[in-house]
């Protein structure tokens, strides 16, 4: 027994080892994972590892100029949140905002100068350096000025505002072009031309719907993506809950139920495009009724006269009582606001729909007191950018020019009209006439992918620049946009790009830009307003102004503009409004349905797609994400023999496209509608190839009196075929299936 | 005839030997991982010495580890600040060398944690410093090392230990630490 069998020996020494491993393993399993701790390579001189530094800036993915805090650690910004010092957001911030950082650090940026080498739109491109991109344009440029062509420059960018417009303004106007204009798909141009016929001034006004007990929205979604939709969401709040027992009441007029339309007392349709038609039935009810008794009444009665009740419940298809009751409620429950927006201001009536909302505030008094519209005083310096928003006739003219040989070069800055223009308006067809199309953009996309040359831009969160927010907030205020991380590519700001190209070409250019960074040109300008403008402390410095002025990230004046009082409008202005019915391109028994493009809050007008944080977000009314849809009434799905998910094929006379049907009770049954912001061909690895672009398929139908593209004024066909697809969506099921979730008694009215 | 149980016996027997010698394997294996596999001092991506800035240049922590004395962590320095000196210094130097090379690639050089605290304690560098103590009180004499080795275990019971000794105010609170 004493001696081990060779086959006992091998089993100990098995047991051995495999203990022995064991126990190895074991070891290694109670370590922790190999941490690395990587240094900066260059660290920012002023970051205190672990420590977070705030740096306020603004805004920039919409036009609203919210004011924001963002959050860095170690040189990087880490989240983005609402400055609380900025009247215009007070420290709210929307998805839009939030997903600022999902652009800054998108790996689909541009990331150096690009030069298209092979056919215009094979996406051939081959990296350069600035220098030799900067030669090139700067060389170019200066040709056809000494040529005297100057004029022969344009220059296409989106809604910019304050002093980095001002330097576009500066740069052509000393080539010798004034061929400077903007393109922003989403300005409200009809709104802005209703304010000039009815308060004399091409401005939006301050509506104060904080104070307002009753606002009446002819589409205008100001919760969602009406103009400056994170102002008014506050102020509805206020509205709502900030007055005590006191509580305002929103009525919403529309013809697919909105954000804001969910969350109304009460959501009323209409046909599509008859919003002024109902507005004018309104003002006839309150001149009948004695609503209003200004000394010009008599004109008044005489404009609204063709606009009784019962003449417009028949154009309009709401009921005479509803008419009758709404007009009553606008008069008593003073001070009231009727505003406009949304589809009102993509029908061919749109000027004259939203002159006659106008005329509601015009005739219940609510101009120019807390609750009603409050005029804003002169901005600290002027906002020309709604002189320069080209509208799609004036797009049309650009196009023209491009065809016919006159645009030698083409800069284009933040707008994308190959995504935004409808196929209709030629614009790639144009470009074949236009030697040079240069692009300055931060991402690829559709506009860009066509372009000759490419100049990657900073995003917003790396470059100088500074902003008057427009809706302004009723006292003067101008904000200042800082870097608030190093360029994380190979980019440059617009500003210096532009100040660059200037030196480059030499001439007058040079005097009329002196600066070589755009930090030094924006101090030298706001030095005007510490100059001309209240001083914070007379005793301080500007530098001291200035410091201020970047770490509050606003300025504002404490100044309210003296009541201006609309006595009287000439009566040739009282003469002249008139709403007409809205005309639609395609015959309605071949085309039945209004097909209702809308702006989302994820993508607004598709500029948002590259942004994985909105594709991921689910839409607010539908919880759709990543896709298009086409939202058609239940009823309407019911006849048609559809449901959720069968592809359709939607067919308007200027093209179709193919989608998923999604069947949205708060629809009228004879509208479908659709988001915007998706079917980009480029644009990134998050946009690309995901939906479809309701724009492609719109008939280039404009307003009647200012020629802004009527994009709500489209009829469609929609043929359901094989195809169907499952919608990705976050909701289950729309309805409570007798769950009585909401409960039998709970629900008051 | 007789009767043994001895072969019955040895059925038991054997696979209790043969635990035990599992046993003490797992035992024998586990600690050579422990002492021999440490962790305790990893081989880093550039033979960095301690000992040759801090004893022989006479270097001062806080010269690289800035924010030491400032913020929670320590920091390490930027690959700017050792260019700063090494573009003129041992430049020919195979380790050198490859900082350089980091430095053209604008790559930070992937250090290897030595010393680290799980992310459920708040640790900061600052009051540490600030109270007095020196670096080599945890860290050990890095002066002296060519490799940085932890000599501390950093385990909740050497934090007490010492938070104890000294008298630290609500130094045995878990509010301290754990927040």
């Amino acid at each position: 027994m004493n001696k081990i069998s060779r086959r006992d020996f091998l089993k100990f020494i098995g047991a051995g080892s495999i203990g022995a491993g064991a126990g190895l393993l074991y070891g290694k399993s109670t370590k922790k994972t190999v941490e690395l701790l990587l240094p900066q390579v260059i660290p920012p001189e002023d970051y205190s590892p672990g420590i977070a530094t705030w740096y306020n800036t603004i805004c920039q993915q919409c036009g609203a100029g919210c004011g924001i805090s963002v959050r860095t650690r170690e040189g990087r910004a880490k989240k983005i949140e609402g400055n609380s010092n900025h009247p215009v957001n007070q420290g709210r911030l929307c998805a839009m905002g939030q997903a600022g950082l999902n652009a800054l650090y998108n790996p689909d940026r541009i990331k150096s100068p690009l030069k298209r080498t092979g056919e215009r739109g094979n996406n051939s491109f081959t990296e350069i350096s600035w220098d030799e991109a900067l030669t090139t344009l700067g060389s170019r440029l200066g040709n056809l000025k000494i040529q005297k062509h100057g004029d022969s420059v344009y220059l296409l960018t989106g809604g910019v505002r304050g002093h980095i417009d001002k330097l576009f303004a500066t740069f052509m106007e000393a080539m010798g072009s004034d061929n400077y204009f903007h393109y922003d798909f989403t300005h409200p141009f009809a709104l802005y031309e209703a304010n000039r016929i009815i308060f004399g001034e091409e401005i939006i006004p301050y509506y104060d719907i904080n104070n307002a007990n009753y606002v009446l929205s002819f589409g205008a979604d100001y919760l969602g993506t009406w103009i400056s939709p994170v102002h008014y969401s506050l102020a509805y709040g206020h509205l709502r809950q900030g007055r005590g027992n006191q509580r305002g009441k929103c009525v919403q007029i529309e013809p697919r139920m909105s954000l804001t339309g969910a969350n109304a007392d009460e959501w009323i349709t209409c046909l599509p495009g008859t919003e002024g038609l109902l507005a004018m039935g309104l003002a006839h009810v309150i001149m009948n009724d004695g609503g209003y008794t200004g000394s010009d009444q008599n004109e008044w009665m005489q404009a609204v006269t063709p606009y009784s009740p019962s003449v417009v419940s028949r154009q309009t298809g709401v009921e005479v009582r509803d008419i009758t009751r709404l007009a009553h409620e606008f008069m008593k429950h003073q001070p009231g606001l009727a505003i406009g927006g949304g589809h009102t201001e993509g029908n061919t009536n749109a000027v004259a729909s939203l002159t006659a909302i106008n005329a509601l505030n015009y005739l219940s008094g609510n101009l120019g007191k807390p609750g009603g519209i409050i005029f804003n005083p002169e901005p600290a310096f002027p906002n020309m950018s709604i002189k320069r928003q080209a509208n799609y006739t004036q797009m049309l003219e650009l196009i023209t020019a491009m065809t016919n040989k006159g645009v030698d070069i083409l800069l284009v800055h933040n707008t994308n009209p190959v995504f935004n223009l409808p196929p209709a308006a030629k614009f790639i067809e144009a470009l074949h006439g236009v030697p040079l199309l240069v692009s300055l953009s931060s991402f690829m996309d559709e506009t860009t992918a066509l372009a000759d040359l490419v100049l990657p831009t900073h995003t917003y969160l790396e470059a100088w620049g500074d902003d008057i927010p427009e809706p302004g907030v009723g006292f003067p205020i101008a904000s200042i946009s800082q870097p608030v991380v190093k360029p994380v590519y190979n980019t440059q700001s617009i500003g210096d790009i532009i100040l660059a190209l200037a030196h480059q070409i030499g001439g007058e250019l040079p005097v009329a830009l002196p600066w070589t960074q755009t930090e030094d040109y924006l101090k030298d300008s706001w030095k005007k307003i510490y100059q001309e403008r209240t001083p914070v402390d007379a005793t301080a410095g500007f530098d001291d102004f200035w410091k201020a002025a970047l770490m509050s990230g606003v300025w504002g004046e404490n100044k309210t503009r003296p009541l201006i009082k609309f006595d009287r409008l000439s009566n040739n202005q009282i003469q002249k409004i008139h709403v007409s019915q809205p005309s639609f391109a395609g015959d309605e028994k071949d085309y039945p349905f209004v097909l209702l493009p809308y702006l989302t809050q994820t993508f607004y007008d598709g500029r948002g797609a590259n942004l994985p944080w909105l594709q991921e977000l689910p839409d607010p009314m539908t919880s759709i994400v990543y896709s298009s849809w086409v939202e058609l009434n239940p009823k309407t799905a019911n006849r048609l023999g559809i449901s959720e998910g069968d592809v359709l094929e939607v067919q308007s006379i200027a093209g179709t496209i193919r989608a998923p049907a999604f069947l949205y009770p708060a629809i009228r049954p004879d509208v479908i509608a659709m988001p915007i912001g998706q079917g980009h061909s480029h644009y990134g690895r998050y946009a690309q190839n995901r939906g479809v672009n309701p724009m492609t398929i719109l008939a280039p139908e404009v307003d009647d009196t200012n020629g802004a593209l009527a994009w709500s004024a489209t009829r469609v066909r929609i043929t359901k075929t094989e195809e169907r697809i499952r919608i990705i969506k976050t909701d289950g099921v729309t309805r409570t299936l007798g769950r009585q979730i909401l409960g039998n008694n709970s629900v008051h009215t | 005839m007789s009767i043994s149980v001895r072969d019955a016996l040895g059925t038991f027997k054997k696979p209790a030997v043969i635990s035990i010698i599992g046993l003490i394997g797992f035992i024998i294996g586990y600690v050579i991982d422990v002492t021999v596999f440490s962790d305790a001092s990893p081989v880093q991506p550039i033979n960095f010495s301690h000992r040759m800035h801090v004893s022989k240049n006479s270097i001062p922590c806080l010269h690289c580890h800035v924010y030491a004395d400032k913020t929670p962590s320590a920091g390490v320095p930027g690959v700017s600040k050792c260019m700063g000196c090494h573009k003129v210094i041992a430049t020919e130097h195979p380790e050198i060398q490859k900082l350089a090379t980091y430095w053209e690639k604008r790559e930070p050089i992937p250090w290897i944690k030595v010393h680290d605290v799980p992310d459920f304690v708040y640790f900061t560098h600052k009051r540490h410093v600030l109270a007095g103590l020196a670096c080599q009180e945890c860290h050990g004499p890095v002066e002296n090392m060519d490799r940085v080795t932890r000599v501390s275990s950093l385990k909740m019971p050497w934090c007490v230990d010492c938070h104890t000794k000294k008298q630290v105010e609500n130094g045995r609170d878990c509010w301290t630490c754990h927040k």
